[in-house]
């Protein structure tokens, strides 16, 4: 088992080095044709007027497509509510109205420039606020009407909300009178723009019944049902067939651009690519979602926290997306963590005249930590008690349950993981000096539960084939990760292992990456083929060394006896044998996470109930404030994260750096705010992703809890170091300026202003 | 109405017909078939466009194709030396684990490719400042500047 | 359209007079290939590249004047002697403009041309009392700094001519000067706010002040009020603080996608107290 716990190089490292690496923007077909999207230039309105005559006479355009050509019915992601053109009504700036398909980019595009729309300007509905105002406009008055996808119960949603959850368990108000100190506070943050590097793109072919798609997709068999449902087809006549991904986080979950050029290639018979230019890519982007978050919590002197009350106001966009799954992890943070009595959670799920939201690692949990961890910083100064003795009381123990009555046994690693950063960076000495701080935070995050396939097979060399439609998005859970833990079960090295990319026509189903799930489900998946294909594997090899299989071992490559390895067959030859005694070695293997309890009486519209395969996170951050400027520079930043077992170290490590940088982003620079719900940054330029120079080396230290029912111990990685950064960072520029930060990214002046009340005090 | 560019790509003269204000970009991706220089941004932020004009490392995507004309242009399809061997940098990307996504890679080799060969010690904060125009948003930039790190103490001993 | 690339100044200004509304002047480009893909300038427009004109790239320095061409990149000004000597805040504002990219090709007189209210080498060259000097077919005119910024991008350089370079006097001994801006980032950044200061000292006393500002108006300007608070001062903290409450009135800044108005504002007055605090310690004034 030498390849698993060791830092093996990515086996697509090389291809990626020598600029070889085909990305989803990479892909060529001969004669194929080029699309641009028309996107409405507002944000609200009633098209009264779509002229195309023009730009089908234009030179080189093949096809001009509009929701006159396009299927009529409504699809989603869970709430089918988004038309496939706008047709009547525009509901968000940036939605595809049109599209040209044309022999060169350059020509599309000025056939775009050709097309006259008409549109009848609404006042859009802005901002959420406006959206839940009494008489606000309804973005969608026939949403009773609307369809839901199958195996998803009804939940209660109406007026401009597209899921509402709520829990009310009883004994809040009554245990609100027991606290000495009530504390309420709101936050407010803008959307996150994941900002992957590859813009989005979509290639398709039709043969006259199936489409084909090439694509850089982190969920091709999301890709393909979504295509499907888009286009009004079943499903297996969709191919997805994944390249290279140049960055995904969570945006290349539900449907980008593939729909379009299905029925572009469809409609021309021809092979079709359509790429998003940046600005567009960022202005129609699922981002994480603007939310405000209000949260009131009574405390005793004594320092408990006895009861709480939570609402938050997720902005969906025009469109529901996920949006109505993500309320449920308002339901799944309030309470945990910290011991905080009797809580009553709502979460909406809010239509607003904005483009759609969307998944972004970590999603909602990124605000809820920095509303609920400002707050325990509230709570702690509020009754006088030092932040982190505050912390330690009311911090959860083995056997504590979340509000969904979600039970974690293991819960004692969160009281590690706190003494793990006290070692590291005592909490007495960090921090401290004019203009600087110490924040702390934590989080309880999930392992995403959902399917995932692999077929292993032993190759006619001896080596080892992993054929998965799990992506590989960038983190290595796939070429590092799968390929270790595949080698791992068969004795092999890592590079004696290959994996291929995804094709939903030859692989069975993976929900894609998401969730820090590939390593976790897929090893899982890879385990369960090994365990069917060794007993077999062993059988042939017991024959060619005349010994019981039951005294077989798997290594170097060989199979040998046990106690005496001077008796060994190669892999190779094993295979090669198979061939003749009942066909090649190969198998597949299956995995989805059993589910651990809850209470489904919990709360109404609970979508997302549980959080399967917890890990626990303790961030702590340092951080300057320059007094001229009022900007924040973190000076020092230690994550303790429990990860299972370790199966790669750099992938782990590169994994928690990349997500702490991406929320010190979302802490102090990044943010996508509208103004009449139009986006005021509307480039790469000017929406601020963090830099090297920014961004400092993050002390990592990683906590092993093997995980019984995980490969090799292992739980989810990837996706929760960037949960916890804009809370720790956020309490640290507090302490260090006095200033109350409500709001992200952490605004300089605000900085300034504090300081100098500061000073005056 | 296209114009002549002449010049030599990964040490090969290459004569091409552009458009007069074709970006240097879209010459090597979709004339030259050099599809390893990426495109991220169209602005000259991102840096995955970045190449070397005559050594200095440019964004591509807003560099006048025939601006290039008589230069000498290295994409990252020229790094790698006699018989494909990975150059030192490109395997120091490998073994450090500095490639994630890999879609800002090609940029950052080409910048830092310039930089060592400007200066062949760098110190850390001459790496972020040299990087700066190179956004990396997979690996928060650790991993990248202990690639670098590893071949100055190699250079070193 | 159609892509020119003179070899000569007296070859560019032949083209330019012969097609003036048509072309473009184009030096690094890291504007202008911008500004026509966002629609910015019209596609339309031919080219008129000069970067290939040797002639205008380079620093020099005779008769107490140093001379810095218009093709001289950011990246050359950064590595200069002559400006590392005289004008070091010219080198600090290069430095700040984008990346290594960026500073490799663009060019001071690109900077200046385009003139962005964000224009980093603005501030500087305001605070140094440059002249730029500018030529058509009929042989070069020289414009004063502060004159050279008309609006948000427009310059005083009439049609058909170029910016061949920048001229500015050997500043006196006892001076200190810096360019200190302020981005959202640590680099990369468009200027919320960039201030050139510029003090000339003679005993304890300042004899010339020179603010140049970006960012905080529809041009790059010099705020004369708040340089006439400091001028005979000690750079005591009474005149600083009044050269701070001019000069937050002085600039009309804008609130957009980077910082509120205010924000600039305060920021004005937070920069001229750094200047002013930096300058009290090179200059050792007592």
């Amino acid at each position: 088992m030498t390849a698993v716990g060791l830092g093996a190089p990515r086996s697509d490292a090389e291809a990626k080095v020598r600029g070889l690496a085909m990305y989803g923007v990479d892909y060529r077909e001969a004669g194929m044709l080029h699309a641009r999207l028309l996107r409405s230039p507002v944000a609200a309105g009633r098209i009264i007027r779509l002229e195309v005559t023009e730009a089908r006479r234009s030179p080189g355009v093949h096809a001009v497509v509009t929701a006159a050509e396009a299927p009529r019915h409504r699809n989603g992601l869970v709430l089918l509510d988004t038309p496939f053109f706008a047709d009547d009504m525009v509901l968000y700036e940036g939605e595809p109205i049109a599209m040209v398909v044309a022999d060169t980019s350059r020509q599309a595009e000025a056939a775009v420039e050709t097309i006259v729309v008409e549109i009848e300007e609404l006042e859009p509905v802005s901002d959420v606020a406006e959206a839940l105002a009494p008489g606000a406009r309804l973005l969608h008055p026939d949403l009773d009407s609307y369809r839901v996808i199958p195996g998803t119960g009804p939940w209660p949603k109406g007026g401009n909300c597209g899921g509402v959850l709520t829990s009310d368990p009883g004994g809040v108000d009554e245990a609100f009178e027991t606290a000495d100190i009530i504390v309420e506070d709101v936050y407010t943050v803008p959307r996150q723009y994941q900002a992957y590097l590859e813009p989005k793109s979509a290639t398709a072919s039709y043969d006259g019944w199936r489409w084909t798609l090439d694509v850089s997709h982190q969920f091709p068999y999301k890709a393909r049902s979504r295509v499907a449902q888009a286009l009004g087809v079943t499903d297996s006549r969709i191919r997805v067939v994944g390249h290279h991904i140049g960055g995904g986080f969570g945006a290349r979950l539900d449907l980008g651009l593939e729909q379009f050029a299905a029925i572009g290639a469809s409609l021309t018979g021809r092979t079709v690519q359509l790429v998003n230019d940046r600005v567009e890519d960022l202005v129609s982007c699922m981002s994480r979602e603007n939310a405000t978050i209000r949260v009131r919590s009574g405390v005793t002197r004594q320092g408990r926290i006895v009861a709480r009350d939570f609402e938050c106001l997720m902005d969906s966009g025009a469109y529901a997306g996920d949006t109505p799954y993500l309320t449920s992890i308002a339901l799944l943070m309030a309470g945990s963590v910290y011991r905080v009595g009797p809580t009553r959670v709502t979460a909406k799920s809010v239509y607003t005249n904005t483009a759609p939201s969307g998944a972004f690692r970590g999603v909602s949990g990124t605000y809820l930590c920095f509303a609920l961890e400002r707050h325990t910083d509230r709570l702690a100064q509020a009754i006088g008690m030092d932040r982190r003795e505050f912390r330690m009381r009311n911090l959860f123990e083995p056997g504590d349950s979340m509000l969904n009555g979600q039970t974690l046994e293991d819960a004692e690693i969160l009281r590690e993981a706190f003494e793990r950063v006290e070692e590291r960076a005592p909490w007495r000495e960090a921090g401290k000096g004019p203009l600087r701080g110490v924040g702390l935070a934590a989080v309880i995050w999930l392992t995403n539960p959902l399917a995932g396939s692999a077929t292993l097979g032993i190759q006619e060399d001896g080596s080892l084939g992993v054929s998965t439609a799990a992506t590989e998005n960038g983190s290595g859970a796939v070429t590092m990760g799968l390929r270790q833990i595949a080698a791992a079960e068969f004795g092999l090295g890592a590079e004696q292992v290959f994996v291929t990319s995804p094709d939903t026509d030859t692989q069975s189903y993976d929900a894609g990456s998401q969730g820090s799930r590939t390593t976790h489900v897929v090893g899982m998946a890879i385990k369960a083929a090994a365990t069917q294909l060794k007993p077999r594997l062993f059988n042939i090899a017991s024959g060619l060394l005349g010994a019981l299989p039951d005294d077989l071992e798997l290594g170097g490559g060989n199979v040998r006896v046990r106690d005496d390895p001077s008796r060994t067959v190669s892999l190779s030859e094993v295979a090669r044998t198979a061939l003749g005694v009942g066909g090649p070695l190969s198998s597949t293997g299956t995995y989805s996470v059993p589910l651990p309890k809850w209470d489904p009486d919990s709360a109404q519209g609970l979508l997302f109930p549980v959080f399967p395969v917890p890990t626990y996170h303790v961030h702590l951050a340092e951080v300057e404030v320059d007094p001229d400027e009022g900007s924040v520079r973190v000076t020092r930043y230690v994550v303790v994260q429990e990860v299972g077992r370790m199966i790669n170290p750099d992938g782990v490590y590169g994994q928690i750096q990349g997500g702490v940088a991406q929320g010190m982003g979302y802490a102090l620079w990044e943010g996508l705010e509208s103004r009449d719900g139009r986006y005021t940054r509307r480039t790469l330029e000017s929406y601020g992703l963090p830099l090297a120079v920014d961004i400092p080396d993050v002390e990592i230290i990683v906590l092993e809890h093997p995980c019984e029912a995980g490969p090799f111990g292992a739980k989810g990685v990837a996706e929760p170091p960037i949960v916890p950064v804009a809370a720790a960072i956020a309490n640290a520029v507090s302490d260090a300026t006095g200033a109350d930060i409500t709001t992200l990214p952490i605004d300089p002046e605000e900085l300034l202003v504090a300081l100098e009340k500061r000073q005056e005090g | 109405m296209t114009q002549t560019l002449t010049c030599e790509v990964n040490g090969i003269l290459r004569t091409v017909e552009v458009d007069g204000d074709e970006a240097l970009l879209d010459t090597l991706r979709d004339r030259l078939y050099l599809a390893g220089t990426k495109r991220g941004c169209d602005e000259g932020e991102c840096g995955a466009c970045t190449v070397l004009v005559d050594g200095t490392p440019v964004h591509s995507c807003i560099f006048p194709a025939l601006a290039a004309g008589g230069a000498e242009v290295r994409t990252v399809e020229g790094l790698a030396g006699p018989g494909g061997k990975l150059n030192s940098l490109q395997q120091a990307f490998v073994d450090r684990a500095a490639v994630q996504c890999g879609f800002c890679t090609p940029g950052f080799l080409m910048t830092l490719t310039a930089l060592l060969e400007a200066n062949p010690s760098p110190s850390d904060h001459q790496v972020d400042e040299a990087m700066a125009g190179n956004i990396c948003r997979c690996t928060g930039y650790s991993a990248i500047r202990a690639a670098v790190r590893s071949l100055v103490r190699e250079d070193g001993a | 359209m159609q892509f020119l690339a003179p070899n000569t100044v007296r070859e560019a200004l032949g083209m330019l007079s012969e097609r003036a509304g048509d072309l473009r002047v184009l030096a690094g480009g890291t504007d202008v290939m911008i500004q026509r893909m966002t629609g910015q300038l019209p596609r339309s427009e031919s080219l008129l590249y000069i970067g290939g004109i040797a002639d205008l790239r380079g620093v020099g320095c005779s008769d107490g004047l140093i001379r810095i061409g218009a093709l001289t990149t950011h990246l050359d000004l950064g590595c200069d002697p002559i400006i590392a000597t005289h004008l070091p805040s010219f080198a600090e504002a290069a430095a700040t403009v984008g990346g290594w990219q960026t500073q490799a090709v663009g060019t001071v007189g690109g900077n200046l041309c385009n003139a962005s209210p964000a224009a980093d080498l603005a501030p500087p060259i305001l605070a140094a009392d440059a002249t730029m000097v500018v030529s058509g077919v009929d042989g070069p005119t020289r414009i004063p700094a502060d004159r050279f910024f008309v609006d948000r991008r427009r310059t005083a350089l009439p049609p058909g001519q170029i910016l061949l370079g920048v001229e500015v006097p050997v500043p006196p001994a006892a001076t200190w000067e810096s360019y200190l801006k302020v981005g959202r980032r640590s680099a990369m950044e468009v200027a919320l706010v960039g201030l050139g200061a510029r003090f000339s000292v003679v005993g304890n006393r300042v004899e010339t002040a020179r603010l140049g500002v970006c960012s905080v108006a529809p041009t790059p300007l010099r705020l004369r009020h708040a340089e006439a608070a400091l001028v005979g001062s000690g750079l005591e903290e009474e005149a600083v603080t009044a050269a701070a409450r001019r000069a937050m009135v002085e600039v009309d800044p804008i609130g957009d996608q980077r910082a509120a108005a205010s924000y600039r504002r305060m920021l004005v007055g937070r920069l001229i107290r750094k200047a002013v605090r930096l300058a009290r310690q090179r200059l050792e004034i007592k």
